[in-house]
């Protein structure tokens, strides 16, 4: 009676289990570290993949608090996808290790570094922990280049045709209309800032360094003394002397850190603040890629004439 | 929702909130009844200073503050108030003020140092990894062995430090010194999984809701036992119910478990008129 029981059971299990693996089986499940990323896996799996992005666009993505619901999409998740280097060490670790997936853990065949073969600015020669908070890959915000996120792109559409081989066709051509379209936006979006090509700038956080190669821009100094060790009064002054010295008048800044100090050093020089979108999904309306940088170009230039006037 | 406690992280982060909270209760009594609700602010506070000091001077933060929580628990075992006009409460309110002032010095030239206190307060209960939970489980199973067996003097001393009948204790109490390491030992423990506010809250909410709904001493221990408990698995259920943070949903459901603790004072002080007030 009991063994009847019993098998009863197991057959009842699978036969729960059955239909749930089968709607599983349906779409791959992606969660990524940031919205970029998400977006991204969107553009290129298409309907083949479901995903959600465990930071959102307005948030600092170096800190993230862990919620149950982040445990609970990456312990079902089929594929995972950060920035990697150091930016998400604070809190992936932690969350991949109470998630106990083995398919998404570092090495697991769903688990994808976004920063393979992106070729890294400063690189740091030595490491010393009184420069703050250093990089010790390289800088990690590499996704606001454009062409950086061909790279990107390249690596997502890679771990998409590992895992699914027989949609690669599928993914293939639409990571070439994306690719397509996201070059030629680029050299329009070239075009609109190349008057401003080498203007000196101010920023908040050392985190445009690709945004100002890609946009041919200079960041002459940062409001933060040492990354992410909030402005003291002294570099404050320093930072308005060297604004008013070199007529140094736009101040780019990302939404997740607050404004008073940055304010404070424009009203001095007659400046403005410029709060670019660090991520897709920063502000309403930043939903691609693509309007990441339309916004992001669109801000600039609107500073440069109002500084020039 | 029973399937989400099927989750191992889940049953992880319940784990170590029971096994906290019990203890902190138990812990609780003495600090409630001594009057010093503040020791584990205090405590905590400089358990952070110690890991402000360590990253301001790259060393490793755990032994640190480790060392900075027993000296300050050594220091605050030799604090005895005898003047009338003063309350121990007060001193150790300094020590909280000073260390904290401390602690934002030191984070202000550390990198991001913001958003550690943050963590350092609300700690993260749901990234508790394994190793962390045995090693709790050890320290706490013998503090409380011990103070199971010692604790006919561990509650004589608080009912003297209670009534401030404390004049005939020497300058050196082996009691009170081995009470204070053991607050010490469990709050920087506790700290580091569960967080500055949580930990306080064990250590406060369910002695004073025990002490509200009952008068029999003999209750009194189970209850806040009971009540910690309670409150630990309700604040656990509504973090993942509702998708909180699980530290501050701990707290929450202990709040929630001192108004009701309130309300049933509430009524049955109507039933029965009390002398005090």
């Amino acid at each position: 009676m009991i063994r009847r029981g019993l098998t009863g059971c197991i057959i009842l299990t699978l036969f729960l289990l059955v239909p749930s693996r089968a709607a599983a089986q349906d779409k791959l499940r992606i969660v990524t570290t940031l919205p970029d990323l998400a977006y991204l896996a969107d553009e290129i799996g298409g309907d083949l993949v479901e995903t959600f992005s465990i930071a959102t666009g307005y948030q600092n993505p170096h800190f993230v608090d862990p919620k149950p619901s982040y445990i609970l999409k990456l312990t079902r998740a089929d594929m995972f996808i950060t920035i990697g280097l150091d930016l998400e060490l604070g809190w992936v670790p932690a969350l991949l290790n109470s998630a106990r997936n083995s398919r998404i853990q570092p090495g697991g065949e769903g688990y994808v570094d976004a920063s393979i073969d992106v070729p890294l600015l400063e690189v740091p020669t030595r490491v010393s922990r009184e420069e703050g908070d250093i990089h010790i890959f390289g800088n990690p915000h590499y996704w606001l280049d454009p062409d950086r996120v061909q790279i990107v792109a390249r690596n997502i559409t890679k771990a998409l045709n590992r895992l699914l081989p027989a949609n690669k066709s599928q993914f293939d051509e639409n990571l070439e209309h994306f690719s397509t379209r996201l070059d030629s936006l680029y050299v329009e979006w070239k075009e609109r800032m190349e008057p401003y090509r080498g203007a000196h700038i101010v920023a908040y956080h050392n985190q445009w360094p690709y945004f100002e190669e890609a946009f041919g821009l200079d960041i002459a100094d940062f409001l933060e003394p040492k990354p992410g060790i909030p402005p003291t009064p002294s570099q404050l002054a320093l930072i308005i002397r060297h604004m008013q010295q070199d007529n140094l008048k736009v101040l780019i800044i990302a939404p997740y850190y607050k404004q008073d100090a940055a304010n404070l050093v424009v009203s001095r020089v007659n400046g403005v603040v410029v709060p670019l979108a660090s991520s897709v999904g920063a502000y309403d309306g930043i939903d691609t890629v693509f309007d990441l940088f339309d916004y992001n170009v669109e801000l600039m230039v609107n500073a440069f004439e109002s500084a020039t006037e | 929702m029973p399937d989400l406690f099927a989750l191992e992280f889940v049953r992880s982060a319940l784990l170590v909130t029971i096994i906290m909270g019990l203890l902190l209760a138990y812990l609780g009594t003495h600090v409630v009844g001594r009057g010093i609700v503040f020791v584990d602010l205090a405590l905590g506070q400089i358990s952070m200073l110690g890991v402000a000091v360590a990253a301001y001077l790259a060393l490793e933060p755990t032994t640190v503050s480790m060392v900075f929580t027993l000296v300050g628990a050594l220091l605050m075992s030799f604090i005895k108030v005898t003047d009338k006009r003063l309350k121990q409460e007060a001193i150790i309110g300094i020590l909280y003020a000073v260390s904290s002032a401390l602690t934002v010095l030191l984070i202000s030239k550390a990198a991001h140092g913001d958003s550690d206190i943050q963590e350092v307060l609300f700690g993260s209960l749901f990234t508790v990894t394994d190793s962390e939970i045995t090693s709790m489980a050890i320290v706490f199973g013998i503090l409380g062995v011990v103070h199971f067996i010692f604790r006919r003097q561990f509650f004589e001393l608080t009912e003297k430090f209670g009534n401030r009948e404390i004049d005939d204790l020497g300058s050196f109490n082996l009691w009170n010194f081995l009470f204070y390491i053991s607050i010490g030992l469990a709050i920087v423990l506790a700290v580091n999984v569960g967080g500055v506010i949580p930990v306080f809250s064990f250590l406060v909410v369910p002695p004073v809701s025990a002490i509200l709904i009952t008068r029999s001493k003999i209750a009194l221990i189970p209850l806040t036992l009971s009540l910690s408990a309670l409150g630990g698995f309700l604040g656990i259920y509504f973090s993942v119910q509702f998708d909180f943070p699980a530290g501050s949903s701990v707290v929450a459901m202990l709040g929630v478990v001192f108004v009701l603790a309130s309300i049933v004072r509430l009524v049955r002080g109507k039933a029965e008129p009390t002398g005090s007030s």
